[in-house]
């Protein structure tokens, strides 16, 4: 199982589409923006590229943890791939927490890159129990995502599940606030937003390079989205595996 | 022991039925033809042996045991339809995930041996040929060293040439001890690299014995004659005749058994028989006459 998951992710980390838009694109898009704003600081005293490091970061995590589950997963189920598997002693259940543990790992190089970009380019420089806390809240905060592509890629076709990926992913990058502040989507989507996870998953990061410690809110909301996204993945990929 | 026994299965799909009041029994060790026209319901046998199918009625055995618990002891290995590899991996990578999967697994080289793989073990599974992916999923099927192996239409995509490769590649892995059941349409294949063949046609079995012994059963023989003005009554009476047919003039008498037919064709009857012509039939008119009855 272990040599399994190795693999699983052995295989991501060749195709170029996740290369290129998932681990490249958060890091080129933080030089950039970083570039220009990066000396700016906000109410709160914290400069800008520190708080672009953590939104960077954040659509970073979330691109990969859907790209890299929702649609190689649908993939598999339709090409005939997991009735291989299904036919090996490997249990049902190993198959899609290999996934989830494959993901997973796969979201660590693009809150690495980032991160490493901000330190380097930006002089970024942060206490090492705060980077040891946003690492790992950023990292864990991910667990609904991977859930949700998950849930996507048990459900629907390859075709379909690419653009719907897409669509989900953009959604919650917008209303977290990952490429703009939430302030300028206006009271109506504000309020829309400030139920996503990604708005909270977000915010995780946002107050622990604020000094302000975790917030036990944001903290809740990502896991309550944890536990129903999950539940809804492991309904649907038993769906979508039950033998009749 | 058997090594796979259906004993009274049905499968329905909605209103279709899939495979209809199925029994069987395979001996270990042998090497088992499943032979059938398109839709006779062998990929649904093979699924079912696999337990990605449950059975409507009847339970389906493997070694004692039911389907699941001998594919979760890694006793099954199976190369099923449109079964298809992950792009990103090379051939060795591939067949190392498997074979890691299970208890006791052949050894990579081995494997690769069989397979006739040892050239293109480096290479990205996307850059492979049809034939070649085929040969990757029979290894994949042998990988874990399974007790029992399903081909089902294992060499769909190939040509004649890798055709033959694979069935000496399939003779290795049998010679063994192991039990192999491949599904096939082709009358060939189920000849020359069976011991036994298994004919199915509409979910129902219709024929079971060697290659020879299906030849020689139901329509295995032709006799025909110039029948003209005279009456057929009575033809069908004969012994040996399975089916009578008129045309043009001339009667075809499918027989089992072409010595008593023809006896008493001239000691029993008053018919006046000329142009009389003797077929033995081949496999391929065995299948047809077998199929089409039931």
């Amino acid at each position: 199982m272990l040599y399994y998951a190795k693999t699983e992710a052995l295989r991501m980390l060749r195709n170029r589409r996740y290369l290129i838009f998932v681990v490249a694109f958060p890091v080129l898009l933080y030089l950039i923006n970083s570039n220009i704003y990066g000396n700016q600081t906000d109410a709160g005293g914290v400069k800008y590229s520190v708080i672009l490091m953590v939104s960077m970061a954040a659509y970073g995590a979330l691109a990969s943890s859907m790209m890299s589950s929702a649609v190689p997963w649908a993939t598999e189920r339709q090409s005939g791939w997991l009735r291989q598997l299904q036919i090996t002693p490997l249990p049902s259940w190993a198959i899609i927490v290999t996934k989830l543990g494959a993901t997973m790992v796969l979201v660590l190089p693009s809150l690495v890159l980032v991160s490493l970009a901000a330190v380097v380019q930006q002089h970024v420089s942060l206490s090492l129990g705060t980077w040891a806390e946003l690492l790992l809240a950023l990292w864990l905060g991910v667990l609904p995502f991977v859930a949700l592509g998950l849930a996507i890629g048990s459900v629907l076709s390859a075709d379909a599940a690419q653009p719907a990926a897409m669509i989900c992913m953009f959604a919650l990058a917008i209303a977290g606030g990952l490429w703009f502040p939430p302030e300028v989507l206006g009271d109506t989507l504000r309020t829309v937003a400030d139920v996503t996870p990604s708005f909270h998953y977000a915010r995780l990061g946002q107050s622990i390079v604020a000094g302000q410690g975790l917030p036990m809110t944001d903290v809740l909301v990502v896991a309550g989205w944890a536990v129903a996204l999950g539940g809804a993945a492991a309904y649907l990929y038993h769906r979508a595996t039950v033998r009749v | 022991m058997n090594a796979i026994v259906f004993d009274h299965v049905s499968k329905h799909y909605g209103d279709v039925l899939a495979v209809d009041d199925l029994s069987l029994a395979i001996e270990p060790g042998n090497t088992v033809a499943l032979l059938g026209p398109n839709g006779a319901g062998k990929s649904t046998s093979i699924n079912l042996l696999l337990g990605l199918l449950k059975p409507t009625a009847g339970t389906v055995a493997v070694h004692s045991r039911t389907p699941d618990e001998a594919v979760r002891a890694g006793q099954m290995g199976a190369m099923l339809q449109n079964g298809a590899l992950i792009p990103e991996l090379s051939v060795k990578e591939l067949i190392d995930l498997v074979r890691r999967l299970y208890p006791h697994p052949l050894a990579l080289d081995e494997i690769l041996k069989l397979a006739d793989l040892t050239e293109l073990a480096g290479r990205r599974a996307n850059k492979l040929s049809g034939g070649q992916s085929q040969r990757v999923r029979f290894a994949l099927a042998i990988a874990g060293a399974p007790k029992i192996l399903l081909l089902d239409e294992p060499t769909a995509a190939m040509d004649v040439e890798s055709r033959l490769r694979f069935w000496a590649s399939m003779h290795d892995y049998a010679s063994g001890g192991r039990t192999v059941l491949f599904a096939t349409h082709y009358l060939e294949e189920a000849d020359e690299h069976s011991d036994r063949v298994i004919v199915i046609a509409k979910g129902r079995l219709a024929a079971d014995g060697t290659a020879a012994e299906i030849k020689a059963g139901a329509g295995g023989h032709t006799v025909s004659f110039a029948l003209g003005e005279q009456p057929a009554a009575g033809l069908d009476r004969l012994p040996g005749v399975t089916a009578v047919e008129v045309a043009g003039g001339v009667v075809t008498l499918h027989t089992s058994d072409t010595d008593a037919t023809l006896a008493a064709l001239y000691r029993g009857t008053t018919l006046d028989v000329s142009g009389l012509k003797l077929s033995s039939a081949d496999l391929e008119s065995a299948f047809l006459a077998l199929t089409r009855e039931s």
